[in-house]
Parts: structure tokens; C-alpha cells; sequence
């Protein structure tokens, strides 16, 4: 895996370039862009990461880029830096998500804390994307079929009311249920309600339709 | 002597015939003088006389006049030939009336009374009363006499003069002066104990001048008579007198009315006019038929005191000093009595003009005063502006201040965990502090744009570089365009002139120009907006800016009112803005321009005259 990078962006080359100095000091890995465009083109969403982000540049500003982030598959995590900290342009950010809301001139500490933060959430977040993943590897090995009986079961249906449901008999619905328990790697009813429950499959998610979209942070 | 020998005749005939009496028998008049006819002062009661006979007498008169010299000669056995002389003028034609003039003449017809017309009246005209005494007069006799009181003549020179020590008296030689002298020196015995007297009868005319020249000033000199000095030298009309007063270092008192006006001060004085008025009176009762002896005219005596006005001031003597009552003659006219109206006039039109004078002075003054103040105001409205304007980028300007701020501390911390590593990076170290310097420069740079703007003082005049100027002002308002999303582009021309003028003054005008643009892009989409700056230098003649925006443009009705004073199109403009700039253009000699360009947007512009110095490199 991919070393944890620092994302730096400020049009100021002063700042930019002593922020990326004090993060490698603190031997962070750090990729500094003066211009938000630039980042955007190179941005790898798969490195882990954060970005620390100037809220005022010309062209892009900090919290169009925050959005430019979310909107495509990046769960990034964003530290804002700012000259001019005014609350509404905070309350903004941090409701789009943002780690923390930092005044420049910027002390180490808070910045560091900041990155920290981040850097566990980046964690965190990836954590619970890989475990996704592997639940979704194990949705796809489903015939569709066994999807349905797999949203049923979830519901809380019996195999008998699933094989009324689906129009069918218990016999067959007890067939797939173990065929289905057996991909999916699970013994119980419980932990397959807990597995559904991560993986954000309810009992009105019906339609059988799983393309693989990350899951939002709760 | 020659001098006696050569006695000269003197006739005057005069036929003087009335107009309507033409047919009558004229009356016969000998005149007959002591000296010649021309020695004061008989001349003068001579001159008085017959002037007034003439115009009195109702029937015409034919004068005679004989000169006999006899004052000087003095001698009876001389006197034959003028007999014979007179009898011979006058066998045919006897006379009605013998005047003597002075008393040596009058002695001559005593003496030869019984040859001359022995029962013609004789009228003694001027003699003192004391050459002709009663008992020498027949019936056929009488004179009009003075009677000169001497004493007076001191007494009014010791009135004027009171600290006078020494007085010379000038009196000459001839046999009527000598009796004279000797009348004086009597009559001044009594002041004697007071004053030191000096005779000048035996001196010649030359001593006595040499002797005026050299007096103490508390000297005068009393001029009584001069007909002929101790050398035998005559003196006439008194010419002495005038030519002693050019050289006298004294004042001058004289006897006569005669010499009056001819340098003498004044004083009491001896009468011939009057004399002469009066002698004519008795000549025409005589003529008329009245006998002489009855006629017993009174004496002459001295008339009222009059003064010479120009002696009196030339030796300081007090008018308040004279007796009450006296004549002051000749009288200069001050130049205020003479030049009264004129002056009065042209110290009028002085005085108008003058004050028209002062009143243009004031308003000329209170203009300057008034030109002063709006100066200082204008400058004060600058600057106000200047500082309005900085306002109102302070939060950009402090986030360029911050910039620099948070460099130089991410820096020092970044320098301080190095060191705090084993082995340092002393390298990265070296990197950070060589950047915490730079970025201190940087802050510092906008401090002092900033104090600049700031800065309150007179207009300078210095070689001002436009780019490196705009420069600047885009380097101050970086943070502003960057939060408003405005897009700068600069186009400046290599190698531009350089101009003259203030350079704060003129970065006011930019930043005035350019903030205009950015206000007036409001509400352009934010992809459009942006300012072109451009600079373009003509070598000898100008340096043109322009500042092209992509805003809403001048609104048509703004069009001619935008340089007005608080003409605004913005919300919370003030209006003085454009006002300014376009005076402080004008104040640098160019011109600001503000058009709208074809392609949307406002072109504002402005162009300098190049600096006449050769510094024409950038």
C-alpha cells in the first residue's frame, strides 16, 4: 500500500512551499500544487491520503474543490487553511465534511493534529470500503435468485412465505437460502442481517441491484 | 579828486500834460537833489514825490531836476556854476515850487536863496527836522521833515535779538553821513553798557564786508547809510546792501521802507513813500496858492514796524517776538496756501487710489489664502480617499500580510522539528531560515506600499516608473481580485519612458482605475472577468495606460458627469473618486480618458508627458 501523502494546495508558493517543508520534517509524504486545477487533474483517489487546502485561490476556490473531491468517488479527508477564517465559510466547510477549519498563520500543532485526524479517518474509511468490498465480491458470486432469497431472508421472511412470495416451493427456497449462506460464508440469520446491514441491503432495496457504490461515512 | 571835478548834470524834463488841460499853463517844478538822483534813500522820496505831484495835480506839471552832488562835495564855493546852470534852465520860465530833496540840497538853496527865485516856496522834502531848524526858514519855506527816532532802531534789534553783544552799524563817510554818525553815536550812548557798538564809517566797502563775514553770531549789523565808504568809493541805490547781506554771517537791520525786500529784517522804519505822499500833499496846496509858511506840515515818524518774512526764518527770529501790530512782509505763500485744491485733489485721488490699492492687495491676498486652503483640502480629500479606499482592501491587504506571516512561521516551526531530529537536515534548515527571510521582505514590502498610500504629504515631482508602479498596485490588490475572482492581465511595454510626477499620487489614480474595474464586474460571470493593464510608451512625447475591464460599462446616463464631485453610479460610492484622479492627471500634466469599449466593458485611461531628461531607459 501507498504511503500516506499530504495533499498541499495554495496558490502562495511562500506558503506552500514552507508547509510542505514542515510536513516532511514531520516526515509526512506531501505532493504540493500551487494551482487547484493542477491537483485535480493528477489527483489519485486511490493513494491514501489527505488535503490540505487554501480556501482563497484564484480559479478554484477551497470549497469548490472539497465539492470536486466528494463528488467523484474520493472519500479524501480535507483540512482547510484560510487568512480570512469567517464563520459562515467554515460552518460550510465543516458541513461538507471537512476535518478541521484552520487560521492562517497556521501553528504546527493544530496542523499536525489536523493531518492526524485525518490520517485515521482516511483509516477508518478504508477499513470499512475494503470490508465492503469483500462483502460485494461475495454479492456478485449470487445467482439472482439467490439475491432475492438473500433481501427476503434479510426482511425476516420465512422460507415459506419467501416461496409464496416468489411463487415457488419451501423446498426449493430452502435449496438457494443454503446455497446462499454457503457464498456468502455465513452460518447464522444474524450475520447476514448484520453483513446486509453494512453493505446498506434493506428489505425495501428489492430491486436485486447492487453496482458497487462506496458507502457514505455514517 | 577826480571825482568832485567830474560833477555830471542830470536834466530831466518832463512834460506831462492832463488830457483835458492841454491849452493850460503848465506849472514848473524844481527838483533838486543833494546827490545824484539815484541814491536811496532821496531817490526814493523823490520817486514817491513825483509820481504823486503828477497824478494829483490838476494842471500839468514840468519838472526839473537838477543834481547837485552838493552831499558830497560840500563845498559853497562850488556851488556858482550850478547856480548859473539853474538860473540859465530856468530865465524864461520861473519856477512855482523849489523841493529840495535831502537836507545838503536844502542847504544850498539857503545858501544861494537870494540868486535862486528868492520868492518861489521852497517844500524841503525828506530832510531831518534837525538839519532845518525854524529860525533858518523864510516865509517863503516850509518842508516835509522826518524825524527819525534812533533810539527805536536799537531797541527793536534788542527786542528781536536779545542775546545780540555786539552791533556794527554801517554808515559811510560823506559830510551828511558824518553828521549822522555823530547824531548815532549820541543817541546810542545809553546802550552802550549792553551792547558793544562798531563804527564802520572809516572802513571801505571790502573791510565792512570782510568784517560781516567773519561776525559772532550774536553780532548783528544795523545798516544805516551808505552813500560813499572812507575811500570816497559812492554807493547807489543800494546794491551795497544787497551785496552785504550775500556775505554777512549776521542778520541785517536796516532804517528805511527803501530797504526793505533787499536783506534787511525789519523793524521801525523810516517812511519815503509816505514822505513823498505828504511832500506831494504840501507841493499842491502850494501850487494851488496856499503860503508855505502856513502850511507847517507835521513831521514824518516811523509807520508801523514790517518785517521781512524769508530774514526773520532765515535767522530764526520768532514772530511771536515782533510788536504787536507789525507787518510781516513778504510773506511766502506756504505750498499748502498756494497749492490748496491740487493738493487736496491729488492727495484725494492718492488716497482712492490707495485704497483700491489695498482693497485689490486684500482680495488678491485672500485669493491666495483661498487657493492655499484648497489646496491643502484637495490634499486632504486625497488622502482621505487613499486611506477610504485602503479600508476598504483592508481585509485583502491583511491577508497579504498573512501570507508572508504564515510562511515565516510554518517555516521556523518546520526549521525547529528539524533540529529536533537526530541528524538533522542543516541544509533544509539553511532552506527554511534563507525563506523565512524572503518572506519577511515580502510582508515588509506591503507595510510599506501601505505607508505610502498612507502617507500625507506635499506633492513631490520625481522620475516615476509606471510599470514597476502598476506592478505594485496589482501586487496590493492581489488578495482582492483573487476573492473576487478577477483575472489581472498585464501588457506592459518593454522599455517605457519614463515620466515625472508623485508616485503615490499616481498609484492612487491606478488603484482608483483598477478597484473601478473590479466594482464594475460584479455581476459578470465569473469566467469573464478580467482586467487587461496595459502600458504603451510614445519616446517623445507620452506614456499612455490603460486599464480595460469586462464590467457592466459607463451607464449612458453617467455619460459627462463622471468626473463631477459626488456624481456616483455605485451603491456606496462617494463620488469623488474619478474627481481626484482626473485632477491629479491634469495636475501631471495629461489627461484621464473613460469610454466604454466596443466589446462590452469601460476602457479607463490616462496619458503622461514624458520626462524631458534623458533617463528614457525603464
Amino acid at each position: 500500500m501507498d504511503k500516506f501523502t499530504v495533499y498541499l494546495v495554495d496558490d502562495d508558493a511562500g506558503v506552500l512551499k514552507a508547509l510542505s517543508r514542515l510536513l516532511r520534517a514531520k516526515g509526512y509524504e506531501v505532493k504540493p500544487y500551487s494551482s487547484p486545477r493542477e491537483f485535480l487533474k493528477q489527483h489519485d483517489p486511490a493513494v491514501p491520503g489527505c488535503a490540505v487546502l487554501d480556501v482563497s485561490m484564484p480559479g478554484l476556490d477551497g470549497l469548490e474543490l472539497q465539492q470536486a473531491l466528494t463528488a467523484g468517488s474520493s472519500h479524501r479527508p480535507v483540512v482547510f487553511i484560510t487568512g480570512k477564517g469567517d464563520v459562515p465559510t467554515s460552518v460550510r466547510a465543516m458541513k461538507a465534511g471537512a476535518i478541521d477549519f484552520l487560521t492562517k498563520p497556521t501553528k504546527d500543532t493544530d496542523l499536525l493534529e489536523a493531518i492526524r485526524r485525518a490520517e485515521s479517518r482516511e483509516a477508518e474509511a478504508r477499513q470499512r470500503l475494503s470490508e465492503l468490498e469483500a462483502i460485494q465480491a461475495k454479492l456478485r458470486t449470487l445467482t439472482p435468485r439467490e439475491r432475492e432469497v438473500l433481501t427476503h431472508v434479510v426482511a425476516g421472511r420465512l422460507n415459506k412465505q419467501i416461496a409464496g412470495d416468489l411463487g415457488t416451493v419451501e423446498k426449493t427456497i430452502k435449496v438457494h437460502r443454503s446455497r446462499m449462506m454457503e457464498k456468502m460464508g455465513l452460518r447464522t440469520v444474524a450475520d447476514l442481517v448484520r453483513m446486509a446491514e453494512k453493505a446498506q441491503i434493506g428489505p425495501y432495496w428489492t430491486n436485486g441491484q447492487l453496482d458497487g457504490r462506496p458507502i457514505p461515512p455514517p | 579828486m577826480t571825482r568832485t571835478h567830474t560833477v555830471w548834470w542830470s536834466l530831466v524834463v518832463l512834460f506831462v500834460f492832463a488830457v483835458e488841460a492841454h491849452a493850460a499853463e503848465p506849472r514848473r517844478v524844481l527838483m533838486l537833489h543833494a546827490f545824484g538822483h539815484a541814491y536811496s534813500p532821496w531817490s526814493d522820496m523823490a520817486a514817491s514825490f513825483r509820481a504823486e505831484i503828477i497824478r494829483r495835480s490838476p494842471e500839468p506839471i514840468e519838472l526839473y531836476e537838477v543834481s547837485l552832488d552838493t552831499a558830497r562835495v560840500q563845498d559853497p564855493k562850488d556851488d556858482g556854476p550850478f547856480v548859473e546852470y539853474i538860473r540859465a534852465l530856468l530865465s524864461r520860465r520861473s519856477p512855482d515850487l523849489i523841493v529840495p530833496v535831502g537836507a545838503p540840497a536844502a542847504f544850498f538853496v539857503q545858501r544861494n536863496r537870494s540868486q535862486l527865485f528868492p520868492t518861489t516856496p521852497m517844500l524841503v522834502l525828506g530832510a531831518d527836522v534837525r538839519r532845518i531848524p525854524g529860525a533858518t526858514r523864510t516865509e517863503y519855506d516850509t518842508g516835509v521833515l522826518l524825524d527819525l527816532d534812533l533810539p527805536a532802531y536799537l531797541t527793536n534789534i534788542l527786542q528781536l535779538r536779545p542775546q545780540t553783544t555786539d552791533i556794527a552799524v554801517v554808515v559811510g563817510n560823506s559830510p551828511v553821513e558824518r553828521f549822522w554818525t555823530s547824531e548815532l553815536r549820541r543817541a546810542f550812548e545809553p546802550f552802550m553798557d549792553r551792547v558793544n557798538i562798531t563804527w564802520f564809517n572809516d572802513l571801505t566797502f571790502g573791510e565792512m564786508q570782510e568784517r560781516a563775514a567773519r561776525m559772532s553770531p550774536q553780532s548783528v549789523i544795523f545798516w544805516f547809510l551808505l552813500s560813499e565808504d572812507a575811500a570816497g568809493v559812492p554807493y547807489s541805490e543800494d546794491r551795497a546792501l544787497e551785496a552785504m547781506r550775500e556775505v554777512s554771517a549776521v542778520p541785517i537791520f536796516g532804517m528805511g521802507d527803501y530797504q526793505m525786500g533787499r536783506g534787511v529784517v525789519g523793524g521801525p522804519l523810516m517812511q519815503t513813500k509816505v514822505l513823498g505822499q505828504q511832500g506831494a500833499d504840501a507841493g499842491l496846496r502850494i501850487l494851488k496858492g496856499e503860503r508855505p509858511s502856513a502850511l507847517n506840515p507835521p513831521s514824518v515818524l516811523f509807520g508801523t514796524p514790517a518785517y521781512d518774512s524769508r530774514e526773520l526764518r532765515r535767522w530764526g527770529i520768532s514772530e511771536a517776538r515782533l510788536p504787536p501790530g507789525s507787518i510781516v512782509l513778504f510773506r511766502q505763500p506756504t505750498i499748502w496756501e498756494q497749492y490748496r485744491w491740487a493738493i487736496i485733489a491729488i492727495a484725494g485721488i492718492i488716497l482712492l487710489q490707495s485704497i483700491l490699492i489695498s482693497y485689490v492687495l486684500l482680495q488678491s491676498r485672500r485669493r491666495r489664502e483661498a487657493e492655499a486652503e484648497a489646496v491643502l483640502r484637495r490634499r486632504e480629500v486625497e488622502h482621505l480617499t487613499r486611506v477610504s479606499v485602503l479600508g476598504e482592501l483592508s481585509g485583502s491587504i491583511a491577508h497579504e500580510i498573512n501570507q508572508p506571516l504564515t510562511a515565516i512561521l510554518s517555516n521556523a516551526q518546520a526549521a525547529l522539528h528539524l533540529l529536533a531530529q537526530k541528524a538533522p537536515d542543516l541544509a533544509e534548515v539553511r532552506d527554511a531560515l534563507e525563506d523565512i527571510v524572503h518572506e519577511d521582505n515580502r510582508a515588509g514590502e506591503v507595510i510599506r506600499r501601505l505607508r505610502n498610500l498612507l502617507k500625507k504629504g506635499e506633492r513631490t515631482a520625481e522620475s516615476v516608473k509606471l510599470n514597476d508602479l502598476i506592478n505594485s498596485t496589482v501586487g496590493l490588490l492581489n488578495s482582492e481580485l483573487i476573492r473576487r475572482d478577477i483575472n489581472v492581465k498585464l501588457e506592459l511595454a518593454d522599455n517605457l519612458p519614463v515620466t515625472s510626477g508623485d508616485p503615490i499620487q499616481l498609484q492612487q489614480v491606478l488603484l482608483n482605475l483598477v478597484m473601478n474595474a473590479m466594482d464594475a464586474m460584479g455581476k459578470t460571470p465569473i469566467a469573464e472577468r478580467s482586467i487587461v493593464i496595459s502600458t504603451r510608451g510614445k519616446p517623445t512625447a507620452s506614456v499612455d495606460v490603460l486599464v480595460k475591464d469586462r464590467g457592466h460599462g459607463i451607464p449612458a446616463l453617467a455619460n459627462g458627469h463622471l468626473f463631477e464631485p459626488f456624481y456616483t453610479t455605485k451603491e456606496h460610492g462617494l463620488g469623488l473618486g474619478l474627481t481626484i484622479c482626473s485632477t491629479i492627471i491634469q495636475a501631471h500634466g495629461g489627461k484621464l480618458t473613460l469610454v466604454n469599449d466596443q466589446n462590452g466593458g469601460a476602457i479607463a485611461g490616462f496619458s503622461l508627458p514624458v520626462q524631458e531628461t534623458a533617463a528614457r531607459v525603464m
